[in-house]
Parts: structure tokens; sequence; C-alpha cells
């Protein structure tokens, strides 16, 4: 042991890299972080807002700095494994050097350097993301277990061209005209169009959501007790998904849109929550607005209608859990209610109601009273109460059970018939 | 050296006594057992936590929900399965080495109070009962975070026995920061000033000090919670005066600091670790001793950077900036690593692979903290996979990491057997690529879309997250080759010497594993624990070897510690 050398065998000047060494080490460096950077368009969405093009900017910066942080520590980690090694049997130390105060406040300099024209970078973008535009389309979400509903306003001024004002109920009358003068009505999706900006006021019915458009990169956590706002500005037209990002209980993936393909027919269709971006103004009137608007000024008088009518218009969430093929729903969690008018009977008495009506009503009113074998009490409350949150009144509830059981397979097969 | 051989006034000079099982299952105030009792616990929740996760990802093998019966049951996976990693696993671990290894560092015989060291151990077994008990009463499933009113309005009558094993572990962790800042503060030997302490004595020092600051908000947090959920109070509840952002800020004003409690032992055994294995001096000893303590002190101004997507829009600024500048002090510790890896002679054993290994992939952590720190970026990526990939590199590939390298370093002192380094290579060159393909593509999920904790996801995720699951099956199972090695080495491994890697510091100085009062003698810390490549380190280590036996003990040599000098 005594033949041990204590002297480093390497000289400590061969500790300082060649510059020819350098040179190679950093032009790798810089050609590693742009091979990083050609990935960009591959781990990123549809850039489809005007938010989403600041942000992306800004993360492409960040990657190209965080791409040559990666290779400079992972290159010199190589280098030094391999030059640095011990050899077989060497049983002696490596130099005596406990630090360099210059390398020091270099290392110590540069990343203080590079975080601060990060943070002020972040903070310009932040505040263009931010900007409240004039003219804003303002649209109402509400964020539930576990479904989006979205909430427009019609005031006299929106009421679309043919509307005949005395035609009219005396109750939407009465509200069109009464101080605030609007009415509003509900949309599982969210409309808009190219270059419009958008603001979206949210409040959460229960827990607490976020809400996230990723090919907006925009979110925002919907707060119980808090109403918050998001904004954005769609650059391209299309169908976005709207994901909920903050967990919410069972069903917090299912609030996520969806694209579903029938198996019969092929066809495909989005559920859940989008948002729907069409080229135009116009375009958006036409396709979504006025029709829309139009139904829910002159609700039809059968019950059985208004039924569909409340039912397809997203007011009530149903439609994320339960399968109705007259409305296209092909939620999974719930029970279905393809055929719900021949089952009533039965289920009521074996869950102990009168008859299908209250069956219906009470399974609405208070679903955890009585579950379908095979399914969990996962569904809300809808309480009588305007007070309670989830709220549904007993016209509603009325025409919803009348809707209800006209399902029936009779009724599927006829209407089956009548479409072929 | 006649210092290191003179007998403690009136102590017994004695034989290490050959432990057995039943001496780890009782009561016992001897840092050395309640040190492997916190290592032998947390080691069976990262089998328990790994189990969990194992079944998360084969949930996600299909974008539909398959597995579970129903999401409550997979938020329950999830829940559970990061409350044992961060809570059962790497906070109790890392108490273990500390409690190992903090008194031996500083030459001392047990740590500064034994009895209360004793009781912080005993609350993390009841604590671990109670939240799986929680899988019989209704399993918590608001997950690890347990925002309200999700965990107040909704999730089962578990969250109330997590919100009760959450406070057990609070106790446990505050009583054991307190035990190691009297014991750092008052137990150093002769000749050891502050800046001679050993890095892991600094880390633990800056660790402790986080948990007796941090953890008093976090019971506050979950008294407040139990308090909703059992006694009709309404601090979180909107409808009756109550705020949801409370919690947020008080529960993440202890969890980010957490996220210090949890990484900075790893730094510290890092800093041991690299130095001994390349023997060089570590590069910048002050600056990483006081990058520590300024990482405690500035984690304590950047919790809400997790709530960028909640918090009120005017202070999302002010965190952002808090957040950038905690890089500075966490590259200072890259780059010095670095530095002292450099010139070094790296001897590549299992402990040395994991080590450089937490190098590689904590920088990618790191970089992607970085990019979270940055308030527009974060909006876009909060609460998605490009999350659970960044905190997943940094506890993963950060502490995890450290602690399979320090398991390899320090498995000799505590067992005074060797593990079979082939297998330890096995281990690494299984783990290291799995982990990175199971993490890696996360990130690029969350860029693309996928929020996290969903059990259900678009289609077109798919491809990325059969990836990931398959690699984290690997990873899972590479774990057993640890396990197995560990099992091995105790019924037939190569007896130990007592300092079979030639290190400087204090633990080695004795034999392996320790005698009960830890030294025979008071020892003499060597003046630089670092102080690698000078004559008078070769000629400490060679006098240890006199002692002791030499490092590399011939497998049939018994190594008998020699009695003090004195007698």
């Amino acid at each position: 042991m005594s033949s041990i050398n204590l002297t480093p065998q390497r000289s400590e000047t061969k500790l300082v890299p060649s510059l020819s060494f350098i040179i190679v080490f950093v032009v790798v460096m810089v050609a590693g972080a742009f091979a990083f950077l050609s990935f960009m368009p591959l781990i990123l969405p549809p850039e489809a807002s005007t938010q989403a093009q600041e942000v992306d900017r800004i993360f492409g910066f960040m990657l190209f700095i965080g791409a040559l942080v990666f290779m400079l520590v992972q290159g010199l980690l190589v280098v030094s494994v391999v030059r640095w090694r011990a050899r077989p049997g060497d049983r002696g130390d490596g130099p005596p050097i406990h630090g360099n105060t210059t390398l020091e406040a270099v290392w110590t300099a540069i990343p203080a350097v590079i975080v601060t024209v990060i943070a002020i970078y972040s903070f310009t973008v932040w505040q263009n993301t931010r900007v409240i535009a004039f003219g804003e389309q303002s649209v109402g979400a509400i964020g539930a277990r576990y479904a989006w509903t979205f909430n427009y306003t019609i005031s006299q001024d929106d009421l679309p061209a043919g509307i005949d004002f005395n035609a009219l109920k005396p109750e939407i009358q009465a509200d069109l005209t009464d101080e605030d003068g609007v009415i509003t009505f509900s949309a599982t999706k969210l409309y808009t169009w190219v270059g419009q900006p958008v603001v979206v006021r949210m409040d959460a019915a229960d827990v607490n959501h976020a809400f996230w458009i990723p090919a907006m990169r925009v979110k925002q956590d919907v707060l119980a007790g808090r109403t918050t706002e998001i904004r954005f500005t769609p650059t391209m037209a299309g169908s976005f998904r709207v994901v909920c990002a903050e967990l919410c209980g069972a069903g917090h993936g299912n609030m996520a849109g969806e694209l579903v393909t029938d198996p019969a027919t092929g066809e495909q269709y989005l559920t859940g929550a989008w948002v729907i971006v069409y080229e135009t103004e116009e375009e958006y009137l036409s396709q979504f607005f006025e029709p829309t608007a139009t139904t829910n000024l002159l609700p039809p008088d059968d019950p059985v209608l208004v039924g569909r009518q409340i039912l397809a218009s997203g007011k009530y969430p149903c439609n994320t859990c339960h399968v109705l093929a007259d409305l296209n729903w092909v939620g999974v969690v719930g029970p279905s209610l393809n055929g719900i008018g021949d089952r009533a009977d039965e289920r009521a008495a074996a869950g102990g109601d009168a008859d299908a009506t209250a069956y219906l009503i009470h399974s609405i009113r208070h679903p955890g009273d009585w579950l379908v074998p095979g399914f969990g009490n996962l569904m809300p409350q809808f309480n009588a109460d305007s007070d309670q949150t989830n709220y549904m009144p007993d016209s509603d509830l009325n025409a919803i059970v009348a809707y209800l059981l006209a399902q029936t397979a009779a009724a599927q097969a006829s209407a089956g018939s009548t479409t072929n | 050296m006649a210092a290191i051989t003179a007998p403690l006034p009136g102590a017994r000079v004695e034989q290490p006594k050959r432990l057995r099982v039943s001496d780890f299952l009782r009561w016992s105030v001897d840092h050395k057992i309640i040190g492997v009792q916190y290592m032998v616990t947390a080691l069976f929740f990262f089998v328990v936590g790994g189990a969990l996760a194992m079944l998360i990802r084969w949930e996600l093998l299909t974008p539909s929900l398959d597995l579970m019966q129903d999401g409550q049951g997979y938020n329950q996976l999830f829940t559970i399965h990061a409350t044992i990693m961060i809570f059962m696993w790497i906070i109790p671990m890392m108490a273990g080495f500390g409690n190992y290894l903090v008194p031996l560092m500083l030459g001392a015989k047990d740590m500064a109070f034994p009895w209360l060291n004793a009781f912080a151990f005993w609350l993390i077994p009841p604590a671990g009962f109670l939240m799986i008990l929680g899988y019989f009463v209704g399993q918590a499933e608001a997950g690890w975070t347990a925002y309200p009113p999700l965990s107040t309005m909704f999730s089962g009558d578990g969250q109330t026995l997590w919100g009760m094993a959450v406070h057990l572990l609070g106790i446990s962790s505050i009583l054991g920061a307190i035990n190691f800042i009297v014991t750092i503060k008052n137990m150093r030997p002769a000749g050891m000033g502050w800046f001679q302490m050993p890095l892991f004595v600094w880390a633990i020092l800056a660790t402790a000090i986080i948990q007796v600051m941090a953890t008093p908000f976090l019971a506050g947090a979950v008294t407040l919670m139990l308090l909703d959920r059992v006694a009709g109070t309404a601090f979180f509840d909107p409808a009756r005066g109550g705020d949801v952002l409370l919690w947020q800020n008080v529960f993440w004003f202890y969890s980010h600091p957490a996220v210090y409690i949890m990484v900075l032992p790893a730094f510290g055994m890092l800093s041991e670790i690299l130095s001994v294995h390349s023997r060089k001096p570590v590069f910048g000893y002050r600056a990483i001793a006081l990058s520590s303590m300024a990482i405690a002190l500035v984690g304590f101004t950047v919790w809400a950077h997790h709530m960028f997507t909640s918090l009120t829009p005017e202070l999302r600024i002010p965190f952002m900036i808090t957040s950038m500048i905690i890089a500075v002090p966490t590259g200072i510790k890259v780059f010095s690593w670095l530095a002292t890896i450099w010139g070094g002679k790296i001897h590549f054993t299992s402990a040395m692979l994991f080590a450089l290994g937490f190098l590689s992939m904590f920088v990618i952590g790191g970089i992607s903290g970085v990019m979270l720190g940055s308030v527009p970026f974060d909006i876009h990526v909060h609460d998605t996979y490009f999350v659970v990939s960044h905190l997943h590199f940094v506890l993963f590939g950060g502490s995890v990491f450290a602690i399979y390298a320090g398991i390899y370093h320090w498995w000799p002192k505590i067992t005074g057997r060797m593990l079979d380094e082939r297998l330890g290579v096995w281990h690494f060159i299984f783990t290291f690529p799995s982990f990175f393909l199971t993490f890696f593509p996360m990130h690029m999920l969350g860029l693309l879309g996928m929020p996290r904790r969903v059990a259900v996801y678009a289609p077109e995720f798919q491809a990325l997250n059969v990836v990931v699951s398959i690699s984290s099956f690997v990873l899972g199972i590479s774990t057993f080759i640890l396990l197995y090695n560990m099992v091995w080495s105790l019924r037939s491994g190569r007896k130990a010497s007592a300092n079979p890697w030639r290190a400087l510091t204090l633990e080695w100085a004795t034999s392996s594993p320790p005698p009960a009062t830890n030294f025979y003698g008071d020892p003499v810390p060597f003046p630089d624990p670092y102080g690698y490549g000078t004559k008078e380190a070769y000629l400490y280590v060679e006098a240890q070897e006199k002692k002791y036996g030499p490092a590399e003990a011939p497998p049939e040599r018994q190594i008998a510690p020699q009695p003090a000098a004195g007698d």
C-alpha cells in the first residue's frame, strides 16, 4: 500500500478542457437544443386562440433554454463518467480541489439572469393573455358534477329575426320587458366564432372544477362560492374539447368533451362539453343562436315535447351518465333510459312507489333511495327548492317525466321506421 | 491519533451485540434500531404504494374505465398511492437515514432525546393502520391534496381516517425534527464546527427547520377539515360563509416546503456519495451547505405557485418571482456536484450509479419546474400529466434514486454485510431506463391535453399511455431486484469492513454495525469531512484500517473490532 501515488496522476491543468473540446461541446449542445425544439408541433394541441399563440411562444423559448441546460448537464455527466472513471485497481484519490469562487459566481449569476429573463417574459405574455377586449361575448358557465352548462342571454335587441313579440308567452314577454330585459337559455356546448373575444363567467354548482380548453391554452378553476372569469379569442374554426382539470369526484374524467361514433351508422357526433367555433358571426347566429333562441322563446304546449326540449338543451347534465337513443345520449355510468316508459311500472313496484310517474319523480328528486341493481349512488339529487343546488322546478320535472314515460320500445321503433 | 482510542470516562467498551429480528419489533431508544425501524416500515409502505401505482397504470392502459368498478375506486387508488408515498415512504425513509446517520456522523452516542425519538417512530404504524382501514369504510377519494368541498362534502368516511392519520404523521415529523435540531446544535464533537459538518447533516438540519415550521400549518388545515366533516363547522363551506381557498393556501403553505422535506435529505446524501465514490472533495462545500438553508427559507414564500389557476390573478406574479428565485440555489447544487465528480476517480459502484442517475434525472425535474413557475405556461399545464411527470422526476428521479444510492452506500454500515454489487448494477440497468420511459412521455400527455386524476381519457392519448404503463410495470418489477439483494445479503452477504468505501466522515470510524454506544471511545473527526486527495486523509484511513481491518476485506476473513488500546 505504500506504493500508492498520493499526487494526482493527471496534472491539474488537464481539468480545464481544451478549446477545441469546448467548441465541439457547445456545437453539440446547441444542435441538441434545436433538435428538442423541432418536436414542439408534435407535443402541443392545435393553436386555436390568440392566447395559445402567446403561450406557445414562451413555451418554445423555455424549451430551448431548458434543452440547452439539459444538454449541458447530461453532456458534462457523460464526459465525466468516460473521462474520469477510475482505472481498475486505482486506489488513489482525485485532486484536493475544494472550490473556485469565480466558477461558483458564474453558475450562480447565469441561472439568476436566465430566470429573471423568463420571469419578465412570462409577465408580459401573461398581461397579453388577459387583456379585456371591447365587445366581448359574455357566456355564463356552471360546473356541476359531472357536466358543464353554458348560459346565454337574450335581450329584446337579440331577438332572432322573424319572431313576433306578441306571439311570445306572457311570462317571457314580461321577462324581456322588465328592468334587466333579458332571459337566459342553456346549452351543453359553448358556441362562438373566429376573432370574437369571449369571457366566460363561471360558477360551481357543488365542488371545485377547472375549466380548461387545451387548444386555447387557457384554464381557470371554478370555485365553490366564487365567480371566476376566463378570457380567450378564437383564431380558428372547429370543435375544441373542454376538459375539467380539477378533481371533482367519480366522474371527473367524464366531464371532458367526447367524440362518439355510432356503431350502427358510423356517424360521429360530439357529446359533453366542447367549444364550437364558427367561421363568422353570421354562421354562429344562423346555426346556433337563432334556432336555439326561437325554440326557447316559443316552447311547445305538449309536455312530452317540452320535456324533450329541456333535456336536449343541456340544462340538466343527464346526458353525461345516461343512454338515450332519441337524444343521442351515450353515457354509461347510469342506467339506460331507452324504453324507460316500459320498465317504469315494474321499477315502481320494486322501488315501493305508487305508479310509474311517482317512481320517476322519486328517482329524480331522491335518486339515492332506490338504485337500479348494478348501479352506484352517483346521481345528484335535483331539488324543488330554488335556494338549493341542482334546482329543478316542478314545471321542468313534470315535463321531463312526461317525456320519459313516452320513451317506450314501441315509440322508438316507430321513430326509427319514420326516419329510415 | 491517540485521542481516538482513549476510552470514555465510565463507558464500557463492548462488542457489538448481534441484533435479532425481535429487537426491531420492540420499543427501543437506540437511534440505530429506530433508524432501521423507520426504514423497514417505509420500505413496506413503498411496496404497498408501488402496488397501487401498478393498479393505476393497469387502469390507464385503455381510455375507458375497466379495471376498477367505478371512478370512485380509481380516485381512492391515486389518493392513497400519493399519501403513502409522501407521508409513509419518502419522509419516514429520510427520517430513518437521518436517525441512523446523524448521531454517527457527529460522533455522538445517540440522539439528544432518545425516548422522544422512539415515540416519534411509533406514531407511524398506527397512522398506516388508520390509512388502510379507510378501505373498509369508504376510502378517501379527494386526492392527497384533499381540496374541499370534495373532501368535506363528498369523500367517504375514510377521509376522516385519512385526516387522523396525517395528524399522527405530522406529530411524528415535528417531534423527530425537534430532536434533529437539538442534536445537531448541541452534540457536535470537539473540533467540528458548523462548517466541518458533513453535508448530509446540513441537509437534515435544513429539513428539520422546515418540518418544525411548516408541519403545524398542515395540522391546522387538517383540523379544520376534520371539524367540517364531523362537527358541522363551515370553514370551507361557502354556502355558510366558509372559503375553499383557505384550505388551498394553508395546505400548500405546508405542502410546498414538504417538497423540500423530501428532497433536501436526498441532496445531502448525494453530496456524500458523489464525493466518496469519485474520491474527490465536494466542490463548493459552503455554497452547498448554505444553499440548503436558502432553499429552506425561500421555500416558505412560493406556496401559491400550486394555485396559479385558482389564486386571485393579481397575486400570481409575486409568487412566480419567488418560485423563479428558488431555482438558483438548486442550480448551484447541481453544478457543484458536476464539479465534484469532474476530475475525480469515479468508481461505478451501485451507490454511485444511482447518485449519477439522480443527477441526470433530477435536472429534468428542475427544468420542468422552472417552466411550471411561468404563470402563462403553468395555466395551460396545471393539473395535467405535465405536473405528474414533473413531480415524479423530482420525487422518484430525485428522492427515490437518492434513497437507492443511500441504501447501497450505507447498507454495509447498518447491517455489517455487503450488498451484491452485480445485482445492484442490474437494478440500476432496469430502473433507470424504465423510470425515464414511465415519466418522460407524461410531459407530452399533459401538453396535449390529458388532465391528471382521470380514469377515462380521450382515445388519442392511448398510445403514449400504453408506453407509460408498460415501462411502469418494468420499473415496478425492478424494485424486487433490490429487495432480493437485501434478503440475500442478510443471509449470505460478504461481511463488511468498518469503512468499505474509505470515506472520511465519522459514521465509518467504527465497526459495521456499530456497537450500542456507537464508538469505542471518543471519536475524533477528520478536520475536513471531504479532504480526499491529501496525505492526511490517506493516513487517517490507513489508521482506521489498522484498527478495524482493511476496506476490501477478503470474504473469509472475520472482522472482529479491536478493543480500545487503552484497556
